[in-house]
C-alpha cells in the first residue's frame, strides 16, 4: 500500500519506537479529518517541542474555541508524564495535601463535595476529572465546533491542571525539571494561559522557568 | 367394611352356636322322646346349606370391596408416579428450553451458536419410557386395573380425580369443569365456532394430533391427559395438550417425523385463509409457527451439531430435532417474528449488531482493547500512555443519541509512551498486561468493578514489568498463565509474568538471526503449545513452544498486522496491509483461503470463543464480521473517524457475553450488542 505517490501516515504493527508518527508533515490545509487540529498540533510539538510559539500560532480562519479545547486536550494528555513520574515519589504519606507553596491548600473538585486530597490523588483525580469533562458528550459534543457555554469551563480545568505543576515545582523538583526539559509542557501551559488570557497572571505563581523574575505571588482563591 | 366382616363372623358363630343349641336340645329331645323325622332333617340341612350360601355370597361381595378398593389405590399411585414422571419431564424440559433461549439469546446478541456442551436436548425421558418388556408388563397390569375399575364402577372417580389433580397442577380453577372430559369434545366445540370455514384443515391437524396422542397413550403410560384435561377453553391448556401430543408422536417412530411436515404445510395453509376466523386463529398461530419452528430448527440442527464436532447418532439424530422444535416453542411465543427468521434459514439469519456504548475519554487513538474474561467490562489502551477500565454496566445516558456514555472506572498510568497492546489476563486472575511503544510489559491488578474513579491511589494496581524487550512491544497474547509478546526489536517473548525469572523463552528466528524483521503480532496456537508470530516482513512462523525451534515457516508477500489462531482447528487467521484476510493450515502451512476483506489495510482482527465468526477491522473506517465457514461477510459497521491515515486498530468478542467492541484512531472504543 505504502507507494512513493501516497504517503500513508500510520504506524503499522511492529514499526520501531524511533519510527513512531515519524511521517512527512502534511500541511494543515490538507487535512480534512474532523481531529484536523489534533493531528496538527501533535504535528508541530514532534517537529520541536521547545517551540512555543510554532505550537501556538493558531492557524488562519480556525475556530478559536476549538483550538483552545484542542490544545488543554493535548496538554492533559501529556500531563499524565508528569503523573507517572509523580506516583514514584509523591506519596500521600509525605504530600498529605495538595499545596505548592504554603499559602493555599487546594481541595479536590472531583468529590461531592470537595475534600483535602493527597496530592498524588489530587493529582490523579484532577486529570480523571478532567478527561471525562473534556470528552463529554455534553459539553463537548464535537471536536469541530464548541458552544461557548463549554468554552468557559475550560478555564476551570486549565486552573486546575496548573496546581499539578506548582505542585510538581515545590515538591518534586527534580521530577519537574526532567520532566520539563523533554517536553517543555509548563512553559507551553504557561504561553497558553497567558496567551489566550484564560487563567489571571495572580494565579500562575511559577516563577518563569527560562528567564525574568518570579511573577506575583498573591494568589487567587482556593476554591475548587 | 371391618365392620360388616365382623357381624359376619358373628353370624357364623351364632349359627354354629344354634347349631349346637340345636343337638343340644335334640339330645335332651332323643333323651326325652326321640322324633327325628326324615323331613325335619331335610329341612334342617336345606335351611343350614341356605344359610351357608348367604354367608358365601357376602364375603364374596366383601372381597370385591376390597378388591376394588385396592384397585382403585393402586391406579391412584400409578396416576401419581405417571404425574411425577411428567413433571419430571416437564422440568427437564423447561430447562432445556431456558438452556435453549440462553443458546438462543446468545445466537441472537452476539450472531454466533453457543457452543456449549450442556446445550442437550433432555436424555428421552427414560423415566415415561419403560423398557420394551416393561411397557408390555405395565401396559397389561394397567388394563387389568382398568378393568376392574369399569365392573366396579370407580372409574369415574378416579378420573375425577386425576384431573383435578392436573388442573390444580397446571393451576388452572376446575370451576369451569364439564361432565364429559373427553378431548374430541373441544374439537368439536371448535368446529362449531369456526363453522366449515377452511380451518378445517387445521382442525384435522389437531385430530391426528390427538389420535396419535390415543395411540401412543397407553403404550407411553403419559396417558393422564387422554381423559384428563379437556374442555378449557383457555390456549393454555389446549398449547399444553397439544404439546404433550407432540410428545408422544416424537417418542413414537421415526415416520412421525414425515408426519409433522404435513403439520406444517396446513399450518400454513391456515395461516393464508384467515378472514373469519381470525380470533381462532391467533390463537392457534402460536401453534403452527413453532411447530414450524420446529421442522425449521430440525433441518439446521445437524449441521450445528457437525460444526460443534457432535457426531449425534441415527435414531437420537432424529429424535432431537423434533424435541428441539418442541421445545423452542416454550420460549418463543412472545417473538414468533425474529424466531422464524432464525428457524428458517441460519444462513442467512444473524443478529444485527448495534452500537450501544461510546467509551470516551481517550486523549488519543485507542490502540487495542481486551474484555474482562466474564464481566461486563473492558480494558483500553490508548497512545495517549494510559489504560482505562470501564464497567459497562455503569452507564450515563447520553443526550440525543440512544447510545449510553460509560465513564472509565479506573486509569492505569505507568507507561511513559503510547500503549500498544493489551492482553486479559485468565479468568479470576483479575489481571491484564500492556506492551508499550516504552518496550515495557506491564502486569496490571484490575481494581473491582465496584470502584470508584475518584478513590485514593493504590500503588497496588501495578504488577511486575517486564523490560527485556528493546524496542516496542506490539502484540500481547495470554494463556495458561502464560503471556506472549511481540516486539519490534525482531523477538517474540514468552513469560511467566509473575514467576521471579519471568521471561521463559525468547523466540528467535535463526534464519534471519543479523537483521531479525520485525514482530508485528503473536498467539498462541495448538492449545498454548506453539506460538504464531508474524514479522513486518510477512514471514508467519509457528514456533514450538518446548523448544523455542520453528516448525512451520511460511512466507506471505504482504506485511500483516495481526495473526489469531483459532480456537478449536488448526488455523490461523492473518491481517494484512494488502486488504486481505489469509487462512493458513496450521500444521501444513498451506493457505487455506485468501480473501480481499476491506478498502484498506486489515488492522484488527478477533475470533468468536466457539471460532464461528471473525469479527476484522480496518483503516477503511469499518468493522466486518464474518462467517468462517462461508467466509461471508455478515455485517459491516462502519465505526470510526479517521486521524491521518489510521482509523479502527482493534476489534474484540467478549468471551461470553454479547459484546463486540472496536477501538478507533479518534480516541474512541464503542461496544456493540
Amino acid at each position: 500500500m505504502a507507494d512513493g505517490v501516497q504517503i500513508l501516515r500510520r504506524n503499522r504493527p511492529g514499526s520501531k519506537a524511533k519510527d513512531f508518527c515519524r511521517w512527512p508533515d502534511e500541511p494543515f490545509e490538507e487535512m480534512d479529518s474532523t481531529l484536523a487540529v489534533q493531528q496538527f498540533i501533535q504535528q508541530t510539538i514532534r517537529r520541536d517541542p521547545a517551540n512555543l510559539e510554532a505550537i501556538l500560532k493558531m492557524p488562519e480562519a480556525q475556530d478559536e474555541g476549538v483550538w483552545k479545547y484542542e490544545h488543554l486536550r493535548q496538554f492533559c494528555m501529556e500531563l499524565n508524564g508528569l503523573a507517572v513520574r509523580l506516583q514514584s515519589e509523591c506519596k500521600p504519606e509525605t504530600c498529605t495535601q495538595m499545596t505548592a507553596t504554603e499559602q493555599w491548600i487546594f481541595l479536590c473538585a472531583a468529590h461531592k463535595t470537595p475534600k483535602e486530597c493527597p496530592a498524588i490523588d489530587y493529582t490523579r483525580h484532577t486529570l480523571d476529572g478532567a478527561a471525562c469533562l473534556l470528552n463529554s458528550n455534553k459539553y463537548f459534543p464535537s471536536r469541530v465546533s464548541i458552544k461557548e457555554s463549554s468554552v468557559g469551563k475550560l478555564g476551570s480545568v486549565c486552573r486546575r491542571v496548573y496546581r499539578i505543576f506548582s505542585h510538581a515545582y515545590f515538591h518534586h523538583r527534580a521530577i519537574f525539571d526532567a520532566f520539563e526539559k523533554e517536553t517543555h509542557l509548563c512553559k507551553r501551559f504557561t504561553y497558553f494561559v497567558t496567551k489566550y488570557s484564560i487563567i489571571s497572571k495572580e494565579i500562575l505563581i511559577l516563577p518563569k522557568l527560562d528567564d525574568e523574575t518570579p511573577i506575583s505571588q498573591t494568589v487567587g482563591e482556593s476554591e475548587a | 367394611m371391618d365392620d360388616s366382616s365382623v357381624s359376619h363372623h358373628n353370624g357364623g358363630q351364632v349359627g354354629s352356636q344354634i347349631g349346637v343349641s340345636v343337638n343340644n336340645k335334640q339330645n335332651e329331645e332323643s333323651s326325652q322322646s326321640v322324633q327325628y323325622s326324615i323331613p325335619g332333617i331335610l329341612h334342617f340341612i336345606q335351611h343350614e346349606w341356605a344359610r351357608f350360601e348367604l354367608e358365601r355370597s357376602q364375603w364374596e361381595v366383601d372381597r370385591a370391596e376390597f378388591e376394588a378398593r385396592i384397585a382403585f389405590l393402586q391406579g391412584e399411585r400409578k396416576g401419581q408416579e405417571n404425574l411425577k414422571n411428567d413433571l419430571v419431564r416437564r422440568i427437564k424440559m423447561l430447562e432445556y428450553a431456558l438452556k435453549q433461549e440462553r443458546a438462543k439469546f446468545h445466537k441472537l446478541k452476539y450472531g454466533v451458536e453457543l457452543q456449549q456442551g450442556d446445550v442437550r436436548p433432555p436424555p428421552e425421558e427414560p423415566p415415561t419410557e419403560p423398557e420394551p418388556a416393561e411397557k408390555a408388563q405395565w401396559k397389561q397390569g394397567r388394563q387389568l386395573i382398568k378393568q376392574y375399575l369399569q365392573e366396579i364402577g370407580y372409574t369415574d372417580t378416579i378420573l375425577d380425580v386425576r384431573s383435578n389433580r392436573v388442573r390444580t397442577l397446571l393451576g388452572l380453577n376446575n370451576e369451569e369443569q364439564v361432565e364429559d372430559p373427553n378431548y374430541r369434545n373441544y374439537d368439536n366445540k371448535f368446529r362449531e365456532r369456526c363453522g366449515d370455514s377452511p380451518i378445517n384443515s387445521l382442525i384435522r391437524k389437531y385430530d391426528y394430533g390427538g389420535k396419535e396422542q390415543r395411540k401412543g397413550g397407553v403404550a407411553t403410560g403419559g396417558g393422564y391427559n387422554e381423559e384428563g384435561l379437556s374442555n378449557q377453553e383457555t390456549a393454555a391448556v389446549f398449547a399444553n395438550f397439544e404439546f404433550l401430543a407432540n410428545q408422544e408422536m416424537d417418542m413414537d417412530e421415526i415416520d412421525d417425523l414425515d408426519a409433522n411436515k404435513p403439520h406444517h404445510t396446513s399450518g400454513k395453509q391456515g395461516e393464508e385463509v384467515d378472514h373469519e376466523a381470525e380470533e381462532v386463529l391467533n390463537e392457534l398461530n402460536l401453534l403452527t409457527e413453532s411447530e414450524a419452528d420446529g421442522g425449521g430448527q430440525g433441518d439446521e440442527y445437524p449441521v450445528g451439531g457437525v460444526v460443534g464436532g457432535v457426531a449425534a447418532g441415527g435414531g437420537e439424530a432424529d429424535d432431537k430435532p423434533l424435541a428441539l422444535g418442541e421445545l423452542a416453542q416454550l420460549t418463543v411465543s412472545n417473538e414468533p417474528e425474529a424466531y422464524d427468521v432464525a428457524g428458517a434459514n441460519k444462513e442467512s439469519f444473524r443478529k444485527t449488531w448495534n452500537a450501544k456504548y461510546t467509551l470516551r475519554s481517550h486523549f488519543d487513538g485507542v490502540r487495542a482493547l481486551a474484555f474482562h474474561p466474564t464481566e461486563a467490562a473492558l480494558v483500553t489502551a490508548s497512545e495517549d500512555h494510559t489504560l482505562k477500565l470501564w464497567n459497562l454496566q455503569r452507564t450515563v445516558q447520553a443526550k440525543k443519541s440512544a447510545g449510553l456514555d460509560v465513564e472509565p472506572l479506573y486509569t492505569f498510568r505507568a507507561h511513559t509512551a503510547p500503549v500498544l497492546c493489551l492482553a486479559m489476563g485468565a479468568p479470576r486472575s483479575e489481571e491484564c498486561f500492556s506492551g508499550g511503544l516504552d518496550g515495557t510489559i506491564r502486569v496490571w491488578n484490575l481494581p473491582p468493578p465496584t470502584a470508584d474513579p475518584y478513590d485514593p491511589y493504590d500503588p497496588a494496581v501495578q504488577g511486575p514489568v517486564l523490560r527485556e524487550h528493546t524496542d516496542a512491544v506490539w502484540s500481547l497474547a495470554s494463556a495458561h498463565g502464560r503471556l506472549l509478546s511481540a516486539s519490534a526489536d525482531g523477538t517474540a517473548r514468552l513469560w511467566a509474568p509473575r514467576a521471579a525469572r519471568p521471561l521463559l523463552a525468547t523466540l528467535r528466528d535463526d534464519a534471519h538471526a543479523a537483521h531479525p524483521a520485525p514482530a508485528a503480532a503473536a498467539d498462541f496456537a495448538d492449545g498454548g503449545a506453539r506460538a504464531a508470530v508474524v514479522y513486518r516482513d510477512g514471514t508467519l512462523l509457528l514456533y514450538d513452544l518446548e523448544t523455542s525451534q520453528v516448525v512451520v515457516r511460511i512466507a506471505c508477500e504482504s506485511a500483516a498486522g495481526r495473526v489469531r489462531a483459532h480456537p478449536a482447528l488448526p488455523l490461523l487467521v492473518t491481517a494484512h496491509e494488502d486488504r486481505h484476510i489469509r487462512f493458513w493450515d496450521a500444521a501444513s502451512g498451506r493457505c487455506a483461503h485468501a480473501m480481499v476483506a476491506h478498502l484498506d489495510a486489515v488492522t484488527g482482527l478477533a475470533l468468536d470463543p466457539n471460532g464461528l465468526f471473525l469479527l476484522s477491522g480496518s483503516h477503511d473506517c469499518s468493522v466486518r464480521l464474518w462467517n468462517l465457514d462461508t467466509k461471508t461477510c455478515v455485517q459491516e459497521i462502519t465505526a470510526h473517524r479517521k486521524k491521518f491515515d489510521e482509523s479502527i486498530l482493534d476489534v474484540a468478542f467478549h468471551p461470553l457475553r454479547p459484546y463486540i467492541a472496536s477501538a478507533g484512531a479518534d480516541g474512541l472504543a464503542k461496544v456493540f450488542v
